[in-house]
């Protein structure tokens, strides 16, 4: 699990010698190594903490303190009565994560929430195993309590003590669980136990185990990281022991793109704006919250009476708004400080997206456009779409609830619970989605779908993923994958390529920086894959770090080329100053072909969710519709219903 | 060259890489390497009316500065270039997407838009007819190779134009989806077939592929996937078929 001959154990003894910490003694900046000497031989003392704090950063030392372990690791919460074939819901994924774990399963189980076969045959097994007759497949009370007690009897991971200078899969666990709670600047998961870790390492001795730093993640703040942040560990998972990253949870996602600063998330309604549909029924119970007088009917029809009601709520805002008769920016802004719930709204979502160093943006009248209502038994989530061009496939429609209706919110404090059911409708207006349908197959994007698509049960209900806000979750940098997706950059591959036979080397991350930036200057994508796919970077830690020696190098300009008709057809390129981030400058100065987009994955992180890379990441702990991605109408059914709802398996 | 637009998106397997050139005499010349209608080379010229209509296009957006428009979620790299600006970003860069004229009565800083908005609104009609051209290249085959059904078990390769071109069919990849009625899914294969590491394809040349037999009450859609020589390079493509559904 961890390269421990290359670790360096300190012992308690030890002091550390901050002169030689490690491979990058860069971030010693702020106390020094005096102060650090001052504080080592006793208990920190008030001066010596603020030193200390000046040290790791105050910010830091501030985020960690106070910081009460969060629930988390061991055994999940015992599902109720038996469950068996056909079944679903959050208890089914429960009891697929503990087979898996279990190494019950023929290989990891896709945790779905779904009982099939292979959960059934998982269960047979462990029956089988465990000695329970009959052998039925089914979960019953007696198997799930056996099931449970197995699990929670696994052994815990296996954690060394890490020092400056170590390396390996541990010290990237270490490093994403610092980043969880809270480690300020992020730490890049390297792998490396360098001076950024250094830092925060000793801020959370201090203020999380109110303890002298030892400059050590030693065993008991093994067992603090490890209470309070799931995950962060390897596990065999199936029968063939598939050895498993178990994903570190790292605060609460944030799945949907970056809105346009600006912008307001509602359409502009009334007067030379909509005037039907789910904004006026939104801005009508709005205004009768806010205590329209006479109280207007809810009927979705902007008429006279809800414009009187519309100017009178602008006019008696203090100072007074334009009494346009449009509820716009500002007139929204004040209705949703007036009356924060609704039963019905409308988003008009403007927002961009960096995707392999390129942005993406649903801007304008191409924004995300839907719209939701809460109904006595549901919530429905609707997306309607303006096709243009030939008519849309039926099967479109089937498989955006095939993919997205699996899930209901629930307020846990009141029981109460409401299934969350996503629709595509056809229809136009100015509160519909514009998709261009064109004949044939190929690769679809948010606008442009294709007839013939052999994907497209995949296809669909990713693109309707963006109709609804949600971002892409492929080839980002790790700040934007951590808030995506809610859990920490995996470690994956630390150790990078292995070396050519003697007396070669293997390649250092410089090296591969290096020979980047050469191909980028060349416009070689061709190079840029040989250096780093063909020569064995696989995406994780080790690649961490040639983006870091990147990030080192001088900049340089990369003249313009032109156009080759070809083949290969290439584009024609303007000049380009290159940056240091590794993936804004591959994006820019190379062309789009297959060569720089496997350099690019290589080089960044991707989830094997519905918003992700389904066909290159596989991961069967984050797949399809994820609980992350249904986070806006939870807090919305927050501010319309009261209580804390989270969207749980159906 | 009065322009030259190529179109580039590696996410997929294999790239789209395709580019068309127009000369000022009308001349089309172009490559293709992921198409219903064939690929490998293709030149033409074009009637002197489409010629003029994309000349006053060309003339409407030169003395405008080029957009910088914000492509949607997953778009492909589209590169114009005329000789008076180089190359220039137009994936995103739509009529839809572009701002309405603007009235001649607009304050003066209607223009701090990228070109100002009437520019851009001649950027988007020339990136339209731009795309077009691509598709207009595949009337005039010189060197290409498309695919059609010959019978319910065989995929047939086809050489289309007047010259010869070399192929690799070592690794071919098929992939067979048919469907039923109105795009409704009826079944998916695919299998690799193994044929000669280099052939040369002139006209009446054909390559028959084996494929499973569709259930007769659909259509057929195809997915071939090989790869063009040219000089030393190998250049993967994929030819498709693609008929309207029964």
């Amino acid at each position: 699990m961890s390269d421990i001959a290359a670790q360096r154990v300190l012992k308690p003894q030890d002091t550390p010698d901050v002169n030689t910490l490690g491979p990058d003694p860069r971030i010693l900046l702020a106390a020094g190594n005096a102060a650090m000497a001052r504080m080592l031989p006793g208990a920190p003392a008030g001066a010596a903490l603020g030193e200390l704090g000046q040290f790791a950063g105050n910010a830091q030392v501030a985020r960690f303190v106070g910081q009460p372990p969060a629930p988390g690791g061991g055994a999940p919460p015992a599902p109720g009565g038996g469950v068996t074939s056909g079944a679903h819901g959050d208890s089914v994924q429960d009891l697929q994560v503990e087979l898996s774990r279990l190494q019950a399963s023929a290989a990891p189980l896709t945790e779905d929430g779904k009982y099939g076969p292979l959960t059934e045959a998982a269960v047979r097994n462990f029956q089988t195993g465990a000695g329970i007759v009959p052998v039925t497949g089914v979960a019953d009370p007696v198997t799930k309590a056996q099931i449970d007690a197995a699990f929670a009897a696994l052994p815990a991971p296996v954690r060394v003590v890490l020092a400056s200078g170590a390396t390996g899969t541990d010290v990237g666990f270490a490093q994403q669980k610092l980043n969880a709670v809270g480690a300020s600047p992020r730490l890049i998961i390297n792998a490396i136990f360098d001076g950024p870790m250094l830092g925060a390492v000793i801020a959370y001795e201090i203020a999380a185990l109110h303890r002298f730093p030892t400059a050590t993640v030693d065993a008991a703040m093994w067992t603090a990281l490890d209470s309070g942040v799931k995950g962060g560990f390897l596990a065999p998972e199936g029968a063939g022991g598939t050895q498993v990253e178990q994903n570190t949870t790292s605060g609460t996602a944030n799945s949907l793109g970056t809105q346009v600063a600006g912008t307001s998330l509602h359409p502009f309604t009334g007067v030379g704006g909509l005037t039907g549909g789910p904004a006026v029924h939104e801005l009508q119970q709005k205004l009768n919250t806010a205590g329209a007088s006479p109280a207007l009917k809810d009927d979705g029809a902007f008429g006279p009476k809800t414009l009187a009601a519309l100017r009178a709520f602008q006019t008696g805002r203090v100072p007074p708004l334009p009494a346009t008769g449009t509820a716009d920016k500002a007139t929204w802004d004040a209705l949703d400080v007036a009356s924060p719930g609704s039963l019905t709204g409308a988003v008009d979502r403007q927002w961009t997206e960096v995707v392999g160093g390129a942005t993406y943006s649903m801007v304008g009248a191409e924004g995300s456009h839907y719209s939701w209502e809460i109904q006595k038994t549901r919530m429905l989530v609707t997306a309607k779409v303006t096709f243009v061009g030939p008519p849309p496939p039926g099967a479109w429609f089937g498989y955006v609830p095939a993919t997205w209706n699996q899930y209901q919110g629930v307020d846990a404090a009141s029981g109460n619970s409401l299934p969350i059911d996503f629709q595509m409708t056809s229809g136009g207006g100015g509160d519909a989605n514009q998709v261009k349908v064109l004949t044939g197959s190929g690769r679809a994007n948010a606008g442009e779908w294709y007839l013939a698509d052999p994907d497209a049960k995949n296809t669909i209900p990713h693109e309707f993923g963006h109709l609804i806000g949600l971002q892409d979750e492929y080839q980002l940098h790790p700040g934007d994958y951590v808030r995506v997706t809610g859990h920490e950059p995996p470690v994956g591959d630390t150790t990078g390529p292995a070396g050519a036979p003697a007396p070669a080397t293997a390649p250092t991350p410089a090296t591969i920086a290096t020979q980047l930036q050469t191909a980028m200057v060349a416009r070689s994508s061709a190079g840029a894959l040989a250096a780093t796919v063909t020569a064995g970077v696989r995406p994780g830690a080790f690649a961490q770090r040639i983006v870091q020696e990147y990030a080192t190098l001088a900049t340089t300009t990369v003249p313009a080329v032109p156009g080759v008709v070809g083949p290969p057809s290439v584009p024609g390129k303007p000049a380009v100053t290159l940056t240091g981030d590794l993936l804004f400058d591959l994006n820019a100065a190379l062309p789009d072909d297959t060569d720089r987009y496997e350099t690019i994955q290589v080089l960044s992180y991707s989830s094997g969710s519905v918003m992700g890379d389904q066909s290159r990441v596989s991961d069967p702990h984050d797949h399809g519709a994820q609980p992350r991605h249904l986070g806006e109408f939870m807090a919305i059914l927050g501010r319309a219903l009261g209580g804390t709802w989270e969207a749980k398996r159906r | 060259m009065i322009l030259r637009l190529v179109i580039a998106d590696g996410r997929q397997t294999p790239a789209v890489a395709e580019s068309v050139e127009l000369s000022a005499d009308g001349t089309l010349t172009g490559w293709r390497s992921v198409s219903p209608a064939g690929v490998g080379w293709f030149t033409g010229k074009l009637p002197a009316p489409e010629l003029t209509a994309l000349q006053a296009l060309i003339e409407a957006v030169t003395p405008t500065s080029p957009p910088h428009p914000v492509p949607r979620p997953g778009a492909a790299e589209e590169v114009l270039e005329l000789p008076a600006t180089g190359p220039v970003s137009i994936a995103g860069l739509t009529p839809a997407s572009a701002p309405a004229p603007t009235p001649a009565s607009a304050p003066a800083d209607a223009d701090s838009l990228d070109g100002g908005v009437d520019g851009a609104g001649a950027w988007a009609r020339l990136a339209e007819a731009s795309r077009q051209l691509i598709e207009r290249l595949t009337d005039f085959p010189r060197a290409a190779v498309a695919v059609d059904v010959a019978s319910p078990t065989t995929a047939r390769l086809v050489h289309r134009g007047t010259d010869p071109l070399r192929l690799d069919l070592g690794t071919v990849a098929v992939r067979v989806t048919a469907w039923r009625g109105y795009y409704e899914p009826a079944g998916d294969w695919t299998g690799p077939v193994t044929g000669p590491a280099e052939v040369e394809a002139g006209p009446g040349w054909t390559y028959d592929l084996p494929i499973e037999r569709a259930p007769d009450d659909t259509t057929v859609h195809l997915a071939v996937n090989f790869a063009v020589l040219s000089g030393s390079t190998k250049v993967p493509v994929q030819a498709r078929f693609t008929p309207v559904p029964k």
